[in-house]
């Protein structure tokens, strides 16, 4: 029972029960509203019955050339529509848009310490390509998950990178 | 910054380049001083002006930057001026808007696209302008001029998005969009459209004007190859034709995306409703709904009568066979839209008349027989249920029961199924039936059963959701339901308990955070609900949906500083975020998003009308007088900032009281208190109130907005009369001493009274029957628990009301020979009655939550500070401006009644503070093992059957049992836990509570002594 449908401004206002996860961030407004008004079709939210919201996916897509990639921001679900597969089909969404538009990876970020999210990221197909050195507020660790696209045909994107970075070496923030 | 050949603002770019990047690595000092250099060479350069005022803005000297900002622009109106470029106006454009003055960043940009009339990128800048300002009709006119001039699409579509807000936000009226549809016609005939969303928004001027015909054909041409997605291009099929009443044509249409998304709910209903003719209530005017379509689903209306009974029943089944097909395919055990589509169609069957065949409860019992394990499966039936008759609710609990009983599954599931069948209860009420002894049953094997169920979650991570975690929650609701029918506060203990021992062992769960926060402020520790509040890291937009959990109660508290801070972080929030709203708006015109355009702007409009950002904005103001109320100049200085409260006044005018928006989410409250207005812990309770969930619904729509109107309306007046009674009452002695009033003082009176006849009204009468009460109550006709309104805005209309009358001499408040005034006596009357009526029922806060602490607080620091402040302004304006008093007139004023009454009014205020702050005192000397020792008493089981004490001990009986099997994360936090420490915590929370208050007492009381003196 789940109406995917594009992100609203409205939304915002009704993703509380969502948001108030200690491991789902709230960003600031025009955050929010700079995805809106870029990357629309990057941002999608989950509805069920009397319309409650089950959960989202926010990202984007840049990059150039072999760089040319989707990006998930944040994907999340509310505790009370866990362990049915939503965030698989959210992912599975962004992917199929990021193929749509020619991307040749999808990849996200997660905590290292974040051992339920990394197995369900791997059993959805990602690799880790590489860490990102106290990546989180200057703190923890974050590493960087990718899943190649059928652009990229050789999956050269996905070949793990040797050694860890500093999140002054990353391309695109 | 840009620049073009080598030149910026006209200046070779090697010249500024070190500014810039003095500017970026903000080394402003140096900024400046290579500007001023810079200007020297280029005395008449526009840029080399904006780039001072832009340092200038940053070193944070606004009114240089302005007066530069200022020169730039007369050097830009010159007819000889050198250069004018984007850059230039740009940057200017940022220092204004940092100014706050758009309007000159505008006029600039008008200019220059005047002299530049071809210049594309100026105009650009110009149309920014304009969506800075929400100049939708300027916006039309240039993006048209844009159009005109490079023939591009985007252009069109800026001009097409700022008609379709004209006709959304602004005034133009709907005839508008068919001069939108003309252009794009015409563009559309020579260019044809290239961008999905300019289609999107074709199509949604074509159905906004009802045309739906028109756009389902030019949705199925050529068109309609730019939507991406076939799932959402049928949809938008669908939804065309159902409001064309096309409805055979768009069931057939919708039932395709459900061939594809069987799981899409939201088509189902559409589909649904199409197969039963029903007016499904799209919404009408509003462009973003239709084009992103966030508005709810409603079910469709149960008014199929229209069809024949044979048509409705061959409706049905086709309904009904399509769906078992849908069911049938499915490969996925997740998907549940098909099942709940049975319960939809029986439910409709039901509702059409026909005689129950026990196929609604059939397919309720196969949608439990699948999904009961699942956490959402109550509120996925939620709306179904609540149709059924009380018989046939048991009858159904029942039935759940007896699957639960019989059903072989895994202990998880079988855990998940125990848990829906407690949640189901909890919806009907069956719970508010239940006798004493089986409540208390209820909340312990509620615990046990968590506690028994540990193991299932020993090898989870941290990070997940543990199984059984919301068992803790509903024991809490039994324990203060429980609470609620016998006034225990064992069963308040314990429900606090229970939260603490769940978020001991798992500290992420918010759902236990929000009741424990809820419970502990109205158990009077708010410091405690204050900490976890601050856990739930509750920021950005979430501010405007939860500070609701938290913000009434400090604002009714002596904790400034925290109720200070959460007030300015969530002020700051919504002041940036309308800030740059525009800003973002403008982005999604670059990025070709226009459905993201018009939504934007109407959001803001909804964020622009918060009913919360009204109240937080008076209430900040109120704090802040509050926390200075000792001290009359800074008053002054406080309301001189606050344009002496007519801003505020402006809050609660008609317009802005009618498009009021209420954007708090209040789901995640506990059920005793569904809104900030409503606390049923307050009332007695009441029997069958199993009905309460209609209660509540009822309460939450209208009843809540009226309320919060009211509560805007009173609030807003406050500042402005605090403003005016100060006034009144240094004019009231001056006439003493100077007969012939000033025409400020007439003016004073007039619009005082004007004030309080308003304030009267939003407490519930005309101000003649008010002044009329508050002289029934100082003659003992009346009393306090005759009023309907609350006792603070009482005593401040009496308050405000004596201030008038200082001046005014109103017939009824002068005393019989004419000398006195009566209305200091009915404050005086009204202070001690009052004061004395809440302290004769105020309890220790320890044994009674609930009590009346918040409205002492707010009498001393709210009402009584008020009349504080209108007596220090009259002996500031008797006595002359030396401290030492003066022989003869001062002299004169000490002996008149005036001063009789105004130390007669401080001997009244000081006494009444004093009888609080001995009761609060007296509280606070209780030594804390004592106080322990009372509430762990609380939690004791006696030797009778019933009571609590049952919950605290199954909780200590898991703590102290072995759990090694448990792993070493969930068993160490089990022999960690500890009821005592919970309870020392709520005591040293109430006890910080009342030694605030405590401390304000006593310096009101200081400072009565020092007012005492000077008389």
């Amino acid at each position: 029972m789940t109406t995917i449908r594009r992100f609203c401004c409205n939304d915002l206002l009704r993703f509380a029960p969502v948001n108030f996860d200690h491991l789902t961030e709230t960003f600031n407004m025009s955050f929010y509203m700079t995805y809106l008004a870029r990357w629309p079709d990057y941002f999608h939210v989950a509805e069920g019955p009397g319309n409650r919201i089950m959960g989202y996916i926010m990202g984007k897509v840049e990059g150039q050339g072999e760089s040319w990639h989707g990006h998930v921001t944040a994907v999340t679900v509310a505790s009370e529509y866990r362990r049915q597969q939503l965030a698989k089909k959210l992912m599975h969404l962004l992917e199929d848009i990021s193929e749509k538009d020619k991307a040749y990876f999808v990849d996200l970020f997660v905590r290292a310490s974040n051992m339920p999210a990394i197995k369900m990221y791997e059993k959805l197909g990602y690799v880790i390509y590489r860490r990102v050195l106290r990546y989180y507020s200057g703190e923890e660790d974050g590493l960087d998950m990718r899943k190649a696209l059928s652009q990229d045909v050789e999956k050269k994107s996905v070949i793990p990178f040797k050694r860890p970075i500093t999140p002054d070496e990353l391309e695109y923030d | 910054m840009a620049s073009r050949f080598g030149l910026a603002g006209g200046i070779p770019e090697r010249r500024v380049r070190s500014i810039w990047d003095a500017v970026d690595s903000r080394q402003f000092k140096t900024a400046h001083k290579l500007a001023v250099g810079l200007l020297a060479k280029y005395p008449n350069s526009p840029y080399a002006l904006a780039l001072k005022a832009l340092i200038l803005e940053k070193m944070g000297k606004p009114d240089e930057a302005l007066s530069v900002c200022l020169n730039a622009k007369e050097l830009l109106h010159l007819d000889n001026v050198v250069h004018v470029d984007d850059l230039t106006l740009s940057t200017l454009q940022i220092v204004f808007q940092r100014l706050d003055r758009l309007d000159l960043a505008t006029s600039c940009y008008e200019h220059a696209c005047g002299k530049y009339p071809n210049n594309l990128e100026m105009m650009m800048g110009l149309f920014n302008c304009y969506v800075r300002e929400y100049s939708f009709v300027k916006q039309q006119q240039t993006a048209i001029k844009m159009y005109k001039i490079v023939g591009e699409e985007r252009f069109l579509l800026w001009a097409v998005c700022s008609i379709q807000l004209q006709v959304s936000c602004g005034s133009g009226g709907e005839k508008l969009l068919s001069l939108a549809e003309a252009l794009l016609k015409k563009h559309i005939a020579s260019h044809s459209l290239h961008e999905p969303e300019a289609l999107v928004i074709y199509i949604s001027i074509l159905e906004q004007q009802m045309k739906y015909e028109a756009a389902l054909e030019v949705l199925s041409g050529n068109l309609g190859s730019l939507i991406g997605i076939e799932e959402d291009k049928l949809r938008m099929q669908g939804r065309l034709l159902a409001r064309a009443c096309n409805y055979a044509a768009a069931a057939e249409i919708f039932q395709k995306v459900l061939q594809s998304c069987p799981d899409d709910w939201e088509s189902f209903l559409h589909y649904f409703g199409c197969l039963l003719e029903e007016d499904m209530n799209w919404s009408s005017a509003s462009s973003t709904d239709q084009i992103c379509s966030s508005r709810s689903v409603d079910f469709p209306a149960s008014k199929a009568n229209h069809l024949t009974v044979e048509v409705f029943d061959s409706r049905i089944s086709s309904a009904l066979s399509f769906v078992w097909k849908l069911q049938l395919d499915i490969q996925n055990d997740c998907i549940r839209g098909p099942y709940l589509a049975s319960i939809e169609i029986e439910r409709q069957r039901r509702l059409g008349g026909k005689a129950d065949d026990g196929k609604f409860m059939e397919a309720l019992l196969n949608y439990f027989h699948r999904f009961s394990h699942l956490s959402c499966f109550t509120s996925d039936v939620e709306m179904f249920i609540c149709i059924l008759s009380e018989t046939e609710k048991a009858e159904l609990l029942e039935k759940f029961v007896k699957i639960l009983e019989t059903s072989s599954t895994s202990p998880i599931k079988a855990l998940g199924q125990a848990i829906t069948v407690f949640k189901i209860q909890e919806l009907f009420g069956v719970m508010f039936k239940f006798p004493i002894t089986e409540l208390e049953g209820t909340a312990k094997r509620m615990v046990e059963m968590y506690c028994k169920n540990l193991i299932l979650s020993r090898d989870l991570d941290l990070q997940e959701n543990m199984h059984g975690e919301e068992l803790l929650s509903m024991a809490s609701n039994v324990l203060v339901l429980l609470f609620w029918r016998t006034r225990k506060l064992g069963y308040l203990l314990e429900a606090t308990m229970v939260l603490e021992f769940g978020l001991n062992i798992r500290r992420y769960v918010w759902q236990y955070k929000i009741p424990l926060m809820h419970l502990y402020s109205y158990m009077g520790a708010l410091s405690s609900a204050y900490e976890w509040y601050v856990t739930l890291d509750v920021k950005n937009i979430l501010l405007e949906t939860g500070s609701h959990h938290i913000l009434p109660y400090m604002l009714k508290s002596p904790n400034w500083l925290e109720t200070g801070n959460l007030m300015k972080e969530y002020l700051k929030f919504m002041d940036d975020h309308l800030r740059e709203v525009a800003d973002l708006t403008f982005l999604a015109y670059r990025h070709r998003n226009y459905s993201k355009v018009i939504e934007f702007v109407q959001f803001k409009e909804r964020s622009q009308h918060s009913y919360q950002l009204s109240m937080v904005r008076l209430e900040a103001l109120i704090l802040q007088l509050k926390e200075k109320a000792d001290n009359i100049e800074e008053i002054q200085g406080i309301l001189e900032n606050a344009n002496y409260g007519i801003q505020l006044l402006e809050l609660s005018n008609e317009d802005k009281l009618k498009s009021l928006t209420f954007n708090e989410d209040l789901q995640a409250r506990p059920w005793w208190s569904p809104t900030p207005e409503i606390n049923y812990l307050s009332e007695p309770f009441e029997e069958g109130s199993a009905c309460l969930r209609e209660k509540l619904d009822q309460h939450k729509v209208g009843e809540k907005e009226q309320i919060a109107r009211k509560h805007i309306e009173t609030k807003s007046l406050i500042p402005r009369l605090v403003y005016l009674s100060i006034q009144a009452s240094t004019f009231s002695l001056k006439e003493n001493l100077e007969p012939n009033g000033s025409v400020s003082d007439v003016k004073v009176i007039l619009e005082m009274k004007c004030l309080l006849e308003r304030y009267a009204r939003s407490i519930g009468l005309p101000f003649d029957d008010a002044v009329d009460v508050i002289l029934g109550i100082a003659k003992g006709q009346k009393s306090f628990k005759d009023l309907d309104s609350d006792i603070i805005s009482w005593i401040n209309f009496a308050i405000f009301v004596n201030a008038w009358n200082l001046c005014s001499h109103h017939p009824g408040l002068v005393s019989e020979d004419g000398c006195g005034l009566t209305s200091w006596h009915v404050v005086n009357f009204l202070v001690k009655t009052c004061t004395a009526e809440v302290l004769m029922q105020a309890q220790p806060i320890l044994t009674n939550p609930g009590g009346s602490l918040p409205v002492l607080v707010q009498l001393v620091t709210e009402s009584f500070s008020w009349h504080v402040l209108v007596i220090q302004s009259c002996l500031k304006s008797m006595l002359p401006s030396g401290k030492k008093k003066k022989k003869g007139g001062a002299v004169d004023q000490m002996n008149s009644p005036h001063l009789q009454a105004i130390h007669d009014s401080i001997q009244c205020l000081s006494n009444a503070i004093r009888g609080i702050q001995k009761c609060v005192g007296d509280q606070i000397n209780k030594p804390e093992d004592q106080n322990l020792d009372i509430l762990l008493s609380l939690v004791q089981m006696e030797d009778c059957d019933e009571g609590p004490g049952y919950v605290h001990q199954a909780l200590a009986e898991s703590a102290s049992a072995n759990s090694s099997e448990l792993g070493d994360r969930i068993s160490g936090a089990l022999q960690s836990w500890n009821s005592a420490s919970g309870l020392r915590k709520i005591i040293a929370a109430q006890n910080k509570l009342l030694s605030h208050f405590h401390r304000i007492c006593g310096s009101k009381l200081k400072l009565l002594e020092s007012l005492k003196r000077s008389t």
